[in-house]
This record gives structure tokens, C-alpha cells and sequence, in this order.
């Protein structure tokens, strides 16, 4: 059920089979919910983490005129709220852009695993940088990147994040979001998204259609995307 | 001189008397001064030390192979740099001072035992991590959706509050060490546009800065012309009291 979240981990460290069993023992529930379901609120008061086992999340932001700014996706085996841990009510909102299988971690439990295991506390530290470094390389994006250029490096970091829990290989993966999504990760209207797509298309580095991400030259993308894993940590090393 | 980070850490986590002085030994071990404009820690390196800043204005920033240059963040006194950027192998951003610039300089043997020594430190120092990724977040909402004059605006505020958590403003001024190419890199704009920009919010009687000093001259109106809500920051006390928040210890 957690597998995808253990193998994000064990990318980065060793995680002996104590760990995991206190990790496993975290979880309490497992639910579904439809796409577009806001699963946390800004502000609302949080007493639990949760863990995406299946599906596509998002943290976003909205400003008062509605429009919408997508902060990072989630994939499965990422904690949406790892953060809610300690920030106890979060500053953006997370919603479901595909239907979802969700594993639920009382923060008590957490906070009893960390204690037990101060290994374990690290890597989930650790987590949460990891997000912290995904929203700079985003900053990086918008502020300075093309709409060719930002497009390109998501399709990018989604490839190697996807397939460090197995759901990329070399060729591509399933992408299940609208050209709305798109435009709302990378701050274009979805016209200017379509434009972009087709240009990849046109240049023969990728194609993005029926829910499918399909690389044809994966290192003519990163080239145009000016992508360096670097902010990704895939380093497994011990933390 | 370790009374800012006291202070932006203790919005994280009640310190008690021994955490103060803890801090304050720390932070005194390995001083170092460095000049305006100069890389503290450059991307790509291994991390040697934590950074915490004494003193002074620095950013973080990402740089494209053209030379073409995003800053992540601004650090004012009392902000550690990464926190337990230990467990990292190799950096993904630098930092560069933007003033002259006093920072403490932590080992990861001082950082083991910091947080091993005081469980409340390291809930602050994680705390403090987890409002930094928030900031990022709404600086990608900033140069994602919000509009030149918005942006502006909006990066006005955030430093402001930032600095009054800390005891750094006088009134409604403060500080403003900023050019308009360091506003221009942090808000994805040219600094022609940020002149234009800074123009208009002069005109329409919002801020003023002149001699390196900022005035603002109607909060209210700016943070609601910037769709600011202090929330993200985190800061626990008074500006983040704006009806949403419920911080709690735990």
C-alpha cells in the first residue's frame, strides 16, 4: 500500500525493516476521493498528514479575481501535508486534479514514530526540504524560464519523479491533467499552453495528449528545458 | 546580536532560557563578515556549514546557463539559511549578500548537537524550513498569476513583516537595501518595468523609498492592492492575526 512512498525514501537512504514497520504501523485509514476534491483547505485546523498512494494532487494558491496558481504536483508515494505535521493548518489548499487513493497518518502517530525513530524524523525533515527546493526550482520557472522552457522542464521533473516510484520509464508516462492544469503550474493561459505543446510536438521533443506524456528525445527536452536533477536529491547517501 | 533569530525562532517553538543561551554560544563560535555582492554559499558545492544571519541582507538565488538570474528568497537578520542542510548532498541554490553582511557559521557537529540537546530548537529550525517552503509557494503564486504592480506590492509587505517580527522596523519605515534589478530577480520582471512600477506606487501615494529607507505610506491599501495575507509567513504573533490562524505549540 505505502510501497511508492518507501521507494521514494529508499532512492535517497537506506530504510531498514524496523523503519519500515514503524512506518506502516503510521497510517490509520485509506480513502478515495473523486478528482477535483479539495482535500485540505487553507487555514482549516489539521490533526492528521496524508499520503497519496494512487492519483494526481496539487497544492494551490488562489487570488481573490480566482485565479489559480498550481505550487507543485503530487504524485504517488508523496506526502501532500507532511507539513501540517508542525504547521498544525497549512497556507494553500490541497486538491485531488484525478481520482485519489489517500492513506491517513494522525499526526500523534507521526510524532510517536519520530521519537521511536529520530532516523525517521530526519528523513521526513528531509521530505519537506525536498518540497522546499521543487517550489525555488518553480520560482526559478516562472520568473525567468520561457513558456517553451517551463513546460518542457515540468514534463521533465515529472519523468524522473514518476519514475523513481516506478510510473516513468524513458519513453514517457500517464499524465492524467487538462491543459487548465498546465496552465495553472506554469502561470500561461491554457491558449498559450496548447501553442507550447504544439511546438514541442513540432520540434519532436515530446507530446502530450490522451492523458500521455510521450518523450521522443529526452535529451533534446532537457536541453530545452535547461533541467539539472540537482534539486531533486537523488542521492541515496545517509541522511 | 542573536536577538533576531531569538526572536524568529521563538515564533516556532517556545525557547526557554537555556535554548537562548544555547543560541547565542552558538551562534558566536564561528562568526565570519563577508562584503555586499559576494556568494556565501554557491549552488552545486556540498554543504560545509549552516549559515545563520547576524546581520545585514542576503538572497538566495538560481541562475540559468545565460546568466539569467532568479532570486528564491530574501534573508534578513535572524534567518538561518537552510537548516539541516546537512542531509543535502550538494546545494541547489547559492546565497549572496546584498549589504555587508555578519553570519554565524554552524558545523553539522553543531548542528547534531544543538538538536539533539534541545528537542524545541530543532521543532524551530524545522518550523522555520516549513515556513520558508511556504514563502516559496506564495512566491510562485507572485510571479505565476499576480501582476507587475501586485508583485511589487506583494514583496513589499512580506519584507516588511518579515523585518517587524523581528524588531527591524521603525513605525512604517525600514530598511530597503534593494535595487530595482534586486526587485527586478525576484519578481521575474525587467528593472525598467520595476522603475515604472515603483513610479506608479510613488504616485499613488502606497510606499516611498528614497536613500535606502522604505516608507510605507498606506499599509492597508498595498496589502490589499497586493491580495497579501501575512498567514503564509508564519510568524506566529500579531501580523499573522488576520482571523485564519490557529497556531498552536505542540
Amino acid at each position: 500500500m505505502i510501497d511508492h512512498f518507501l521507494l521514494k525514501l529508499r532512492a535517497r537512504d537506506e530504510i531498514p525493516p524496523d523503519e519500515e514497520e514503524a512506518i506502516r504501523a503510521m497510517f490509520t485509514e485509506v480513502i478515495e476521493v473523486p478528482a477535483d476534491k479539495t482535500i485540505v483547505r487553507a487555514g482549516k485546523e489539521l490533526d492528521f498528514s496524508t499520503l497519496l498512494l494512487d492519483g494526481l494532487l496539487c497544492r494551490f494558491k488562489d487570488l481573490r479575481d480566482g485565479s489559480r496558481q498550481i505550487s507543485e504536483l503530487h504524485v504517488a508515494g508523496d506526502f501532500a501535508d507532511l507539513h501540517s505535521f508542525s504547521l498544525k493548518h497549512l497556507d494553500h489548499s490541497v486538491m485531488a486534479l484525478t481520482r485519489c487513493r489517500l492513506a491517513i497518518a494522525p499526526h500523534d502517530r507521526i510524532q510517536a514514530v519520530i521519537r521511536a525513530h529520530p532516523h525517521l524524523g530526519r528523513m521526513f525533515w528531509f521530505m519537506t526540504n525536498l518540497d522546499a527546493a521543487i517550489h525555488r526550482e518553480w520560482v526559478l520557472s516562472l520568473g525567468r524560464r520561457s513558456a517553451l522552457g517551463r513546460t518542457a522542464h515540468l514534463f521533465c521533473e515529472l519523468r524522473l519523479r514518476l519514475g523513481l516510484v516506478g510510473l516513468a520509464d524513458e519513453t514517457g508516462y500517464k499524465l492524467n491533467l487538462t491543459q487548465i492544469d498546465l496552465a495553472e503550474c506554469l502561470g500561461l493561459t491554457s491558449v498559450h499552453v496548447n501553442r507550447v505543446l504544439k511546438e514541442l510536438r513540432e520540434r519532436g521533443l515530446v507530446e502530450f495528449r490522451g492523458g500521455r506524456v510521450t518523450i521522443h528525445d529526452l535529451p533534446g527536452l532537457e536541453r530545452a528545458a535547461e533541467f539539472d536533477p540537482a534539486y531533486l536529491y537523488l542521492e541515496r547517501r545517509p541522511r | 546580536m542573536t536577538e533576531a533569530l531569538q526572536l524568529h525562532l521563538g515564533a516556532f517553538a517556545r525557547l526557554t532560557d537555556d535554548d537562548r543561551a544555547r543560541l547565542a554560544r552558538i551562534a558566536a563560535r564561528h562568526v565570519r563578515e563577508i562584503g555586499p555582492r559576494r556568494d556565501l554559499v554557491r549552488e552545486g558545492e556540498k554543504p560545509r556549514a549552516m549559515i545563520l544571519i547576524l546581520d545585514g541582507w542576503a538572497a538566495t538565488y538560481k541562475q540559468l546557463r545565460d546568466g539569467r538570474r532568479q532570486i528564491t528568497s530574501f534573508l534578513i537578520p535572524g534567518d538561518p539559511g537552510d537548516a539541516n542542510v546537512f542531509v543535502l548532498a550538494r546545494l541547489d541554490h547559492s546565497i549572496a549578500s546584498i549589504t555587508p553582511v555578519r553570519y554565524a557559521e554552524l558545523s553539522q557537529a553543531d548542528f547534531d548537537a544543538l538538536v539533539v540537546e534541545s528537542p524545541s530548537i530543532a521543532r524551530a529550525l524545522w518550523g522555520h524550513e516549513l515556513a520558508t517552503a511556504s514563502i516559496h509557494r506564495e512566491w510562485v503564486l507572485n510571479v505565476g498569476q499576480r501582476t507587475a504592480f501586485e508583485r511589487i506590492a506583494h514583496l513589499v509587505c512580506e519584507l516588511f513583516w518579515k523585518l517587524e517580527a523581528v524588531g527591524l522596523t521603525q513605525g512604517f519605515r525600514c530598511d530597503w537595501p534593494l535595487t530595482q534589478a534586486d526587485i527586478a530577480e525576484a519578481t521575474g520582471l525587467t528593472s525598467v518595468h520595476v522603475n515604472r512600477t515603483l513610479q506608479q506606487m510613488r504616485r499613488e501615494g502606497l510606499i516611498e523609498i528614497a536613500g535606502r529607507k522604505l516608507a510605507i505610506l498606506n499599509l492597508a491599501r498595498l496589502q490589499c492592492v497586493a491580495s497579501f495575507n501575512p498567514d503564509y509567513l508564519h510568524l506566529g504573533g500579531g501580523a499573522a492575526d488576520l482571523g485564519s490562524s490557529s497556531r498552536q505549540g505542540q
